[in-house]
């Protein structure tokens, strides 16, 4: 009707988002029409810090690059600069406390982002009944890492702790008290009728756009795509299991992809888990935890070793990428690159958040389960007029010959093939 | 007419009442906030927070936002408060009734209710802030939505009353306060006092911008709304017409349902000559049992209500008002014309 | 309207809230003088939920084991170590310094120290207004009693009557 339409940003900080992230939203009335999302001010240089460590202590720094995710992170750096050094007796019962590790943190993520989705609603009520359920989870990982957020669990060729047998009654009393408990939280979010009034149809994301966005994770399963890197390219214990991306069809729901359909497939994703994690403990092979138990060993193993390599992993949030090399001689990492999930993922805001209402901004936005610490680049500002300028491909072509030459100039390395 | 010392112990009174209704508003505040951190099984803050809330706000620096009308921004907490305030002296308060009784009834109360939500509605606008705007025009349109049930509420039951009892001032607590609803309908016309008796209780959360109606609002979309700019003593302000307003609002669903006071019951059963002799004790009574069905009903209409429910969103909001609500408070209307029919 | 939920709230209205009201139940008006009377005694706080064993604490340092061979420095991830040379200026006998409020309680140094001389303790309660107070910079905890240290390396605990296999035969 009305002709005029507005600008409202949202951000950099907002009560909505929980992690520092610009929208600017051209609006008509409380509708979206168009928008623009401008990452770049969580931005904290991870990559850069790590190139200046060595592999030993970049698996810690690699932990905290998230606070909710943090194990995932360092499993895929562990694995790809396991296989960039050339590491891979890594032994079977490490594997499996890996997987039990990534999976615990799974299901205290989908907790703690039902908890977030449910405050996006103003439901503050079924955010504190949720992460109360997740400080079960919280016990049972501090109970087998010594703390609560950053375990420092895994290692080069294996893990630093073992899962003793007198810790699995722990565990399991964990896994049965949620079977019981988290079936009563789910019931809560999906039959209630106004959850269901905020939720389904909003923030639709079609298969079609989820396959052109290239979304992942439980963004891209609740449109219907089968996307998973535990079944597709399974790795740690995942390869012993049979598994099955969660799809919100398995629970009688179609696949809309709208945030219903999200938060179906996150519910099941924790059950999923909790069957991950009894499975492992069940067969959890007996042996040792580590490839080296000498840590000095370890790290003159990678100061000799060169290569590159890339580590995949399922985070709760979807796939996530490190990429790492090593050069022969160099103590340091001398590349690492972080593609975590929610860079796909916030290239669906694009189609999602279109059509939208004001009011379902906070929803949608939080329905990809954002981590903008895992995810934020660099904004390039001009020093002088302070203008904020976007890099296009030929940018990063000129740049890069820039680089090139600059290091060469600095190695005195005659040029040839090499980078 | 009255004279000039009436007068005085009018204002005298007026000024009493209205401070009063600051430190209870407050104070239910406080105890709103408890019980919803307990249901959320959290300890929550100490019952005197809002009061802390208030001294702080009190010192703290009070923003006026580029490009807000000046005078339109400070002007309207100040008549936001003035509003609630008013309201004060219309309304009885258990066994005290109001001190200008004779000067205003349920109209005057009506229009007085819109105005602090009007006033915040034109703050927000003022304050130049498109998300401020946003918060304003849902305020305007959910006043709007729920302003329809309100009025036919208040007017069914006038018109009841002048149905039942020909010749009583229809508009006045002082009726209600005399011959409560219950007593005067029939089994069909009881059913009719319920349903408006629920319009009400509907109309409550959002007459007050609480959780599920909290759109105008609406922290984790709006950053609070049409409140975003307010900072220091005109925020206060807001915060302490909204804790007056909450009172006020379910001393009006007490005044109009539940007047009944406790003495005569205690005074039957357990016959105690203290309170024939004493109207002290009597009044004492009844003013705690007043502020007792206070609380509860505060309890049902907004602390349980925002505890469990989600934000809705305004159109949704507009629709539950203008046609479900509406249509329920039509029916009683509806119910309680058949019972007088059945009575004649 | 019903939702599972409804039964849950009001059981809850009636049951202990969840929250630990560790240290005190609500904040006080000035939490340094709160601080110097639970110091005191003056003041019972709520205990703190007990951690686990293996938690990762608050770093010991038995300065007079320790044979300054820098390997916690080499893989310490926050730099977080400084080493202190020698008083006579010599090769051998250098010694290390700890600067919590840098630590990142990862327990690396713990593991890779050849003469188990830094362990972590439970201690948790290191809030300080001054990051190099005495109480965040750990020069010497005293010997240690037993030398085997509780953590590092840690034992490939498997079923009983499996025992240790090489890595590589699995």
């Amino acid at each position: 009707m009305s002709k005029c339409s507005y600008t409202l940003p949202i951000g950099p900080v907002h009560p909505a988002l929980k992690e520092p992230t610009m929208f600017k939203f051209v609006m008509d009335g409380e509708i979206v029409k168009e928008v623009d999302v401008q990452p770049g001010v969580n931005h904290r240089g991870i990559e850069f810090i790590g190139m200046r460590r060595n592999p030993l202590q970049v698996l810690h720094l690699a932990e905290r690059i998230c606070g909710i995710c943090s194990i995932v992170h360092q499993y895929a750096f562990t694995m790809a600069s396991e296989k960039a050094a050339g590491i891979n007796d890594i032994p079977e019962r490490a594997q499996y406390i890996r997987t039990i590790m990534a999976e615990l943190e799974r299901i205290h993520s989908h907790v703690l982002w039902a908890g977030v989705a449910a405050h996006e609603l103003g439901f503050d009520t079924l955010l504190h009944w949720t992460w109360k359920l997740r400080e079960d989870v919280q016990d049972v990982l501090e109970y087998i890492s010594g703390n609560r957020v950053n375990y420092a669990m895994y290692y080069q060729g294996g893990v630093r702790r073992d899962i003793s047998p007198e810790k699995i009654p722990r565990i399991k009393e964990m896994i049965s008290a949620y079977r019981r408990e988290f079936q009563k939280l789910a019931d809560a979010f999906l039959e209630d009728p106004l959850f269901k009034h905020r939720t389904v149809n909003v923030g639709v994301l079609t298969k079609k756009d989820a396959l052109e966005t290239s979304a992942v994770g439980p963004t891209t399963r609740g449109s219907g795509v089968p996307k998973d890197v535990r079944v597709d390219q399974p790795y740690g214990g995942y390869a012993d299991l049979d598994l099955k991306p969660c799809l919100p069809e398995q629970m009688g729901y179609p696949n809309t992809g709208d945030t219903y359909a999200k938060t179906v497939v996150r519910i099941l994703e924790v059950g999923q888990s909790l069957d991950i994690i009894e499975f492992c403990l069940d067969n959890m092979p007996p042996g040792p935890i580590r490839w080296e138990m000498n840590v000095n060993k370890v790290l003159m193993h990678m100061k000799k070793a060169g290569g590159e390599a890339i580590g995949m992993t399922e985070a709760p949030r979807g796939e996530m990428i490190h990429y790492v090399r090593l050069d022969p001689g160099d103590e340091n990492v001398s590349a690492w690159k972080v593609r975590a999930s929610t860079y796909n993922n916030i290239i669906a805001w694009q189609k999602m958040l279109v059509g939208a209402q004001i009011a379902d901004v906070a929803i949608v936005a939080a329905s990809i389960d954002p981590c903008i610490g895992c995810m934020d680049r660099v904004t390039v500002v001009d020093g002088e007029t302070g203008k904020e300028g976007v890099m296009t491909k030929e940018d990063f072509y000129r740049l890069s010959v820039r680089k090139t030459r600059r290091l060469r100039r600095m190695k005195g390395k005659p040029s040839g093939g090499g980078w | 007419m009255m004279d000039i010392n009436d007068l005085y112990v009018r204002m005298l009174l007026g000024v009493l009442a209205m401070l009063a209704a600051v430190v209870v508003g407050l104070a239910y505040k406080g105890i709103d906030r408890k019980i919803a951190a307990h249901m959320q099984s959290r300890i929550g803050p100490p019952l005197r927070q809002p009061f802390r809330d208030i001294s702080k706000l009190m010192q703290k620096e009070t923003i006026t936002p580029d490009g807000a009308v000046d005078w339109i921004f400070h002007g309207m907490p100040v008549i936001g408060l003035v509003a609630a305030l008013l309201l004060v002296l219309y309304i009885p308060w258990g066994p005290l009734s109001p001190p200008l009784k004779a000067h205003g009834d349920l109209i005057l109360v009506l229009y007085l209710l819109i105005i602090p939500s009007l006033a915040m509605a034109l703050g927000g606008f003022s304050s130049g802030s498109p998300v401020a705007a946003i918060g304003a025009q849902r305020e305007m349109v959910m006043m709007m939505s729920y302003e329809f049930p309100l009025a036919i509420v208040i007017l069914s039951l006038a018109w009841f009353y002048t149905r039942v009892l020909p010749g009583s001032a229809p508009f006045a607590f002082t009726t209600m306060e005399a011959a409560p609803i219950w007593g005067l309908v029939g089994p069909i016309g009881f059913i009719g006092a319920v349903l408006l008796l629920l319009s009400l209780v509907v109309v409550t959360p959002s007459e007050l911008s609480k959780i599920p109606f909290d759109a105008p609002e609406a922290e984790t979309e709006l950053g609070g709304g049409l409140m975003a700019e307010y900072s220091g003593r005109d925020l206060a302000m807001f915060y302490i017409a909204d804790a007056v307003k909450g009172l006020v609002m379910a001393a009006i669903i007490v005044g109009l349902f539940f007047p009944h006071p406790l003495s005569p019951i205690v005074e039957k059963y357990y016959a105690l000559p203290l309170i024939m002799d004493q109207p002290v004790v009597a009044w004492i009574i009844d003013g705690l049992f007043f502020l007792f069905k206070v609380f509860l009903v505060l309890f049902a209409t907004v602390t349980t209500v925002r505890v469990a429910f989600p934000r809705l969103k305004i159109d949704k909001i507009s629709y539950i008002y203008l046609v479900p609500v509406s249509l329920m408070a039509l029916a009683g209307t509806l119910l309680l014309y058949l019972d007088t029919l059945g009575g004649v | 309207m019903a939702s599972p939920m409804w039964f849950e709230i009001f059981r809850q209205l009636f049951d202990r809230p969840f929250t630990n009201p560790f240290p005190v139940k609500y904040a006080p008006k000035n939490m340094h003088a709160v601080a110097k009377a639970i110091e005191e005694g003056k003041v019972r706080i709520n205990p703190p939920v007990p951690v686990p064993d293996n938690f990762r604490g608050k770093i010991e340092y038995d300065r007079e084991a320790c044979i300054g061979c820098r390997m916690c420095i080499k893989v310490c991830p926050a730099n977080a170590i400084e080493f202190v040379p020698p008083p006579d200026g010599g090769p051998k006998g250098g010694k290390v310094k700890f600067y919590m409020s840098r630590c990142t309680f990862c327990e690396l140094c713990t593991e890779i120290c050849p003469k188990h001389c830094i362990r972590m303790s439970t201690e948790f309660l290191m809030a300080d207004t001054n990051k190099y107070s005495d109480n965040l910079v750990i020069t010497d905890s005293g010997r240690f009693a037993e030398q085997p240290p509780p953590q590092a390396p840690p034992k490939p605990a498997s079923p009983p009557d499996a025992g240790q296999q090489p890595a590589s035969g699995e």
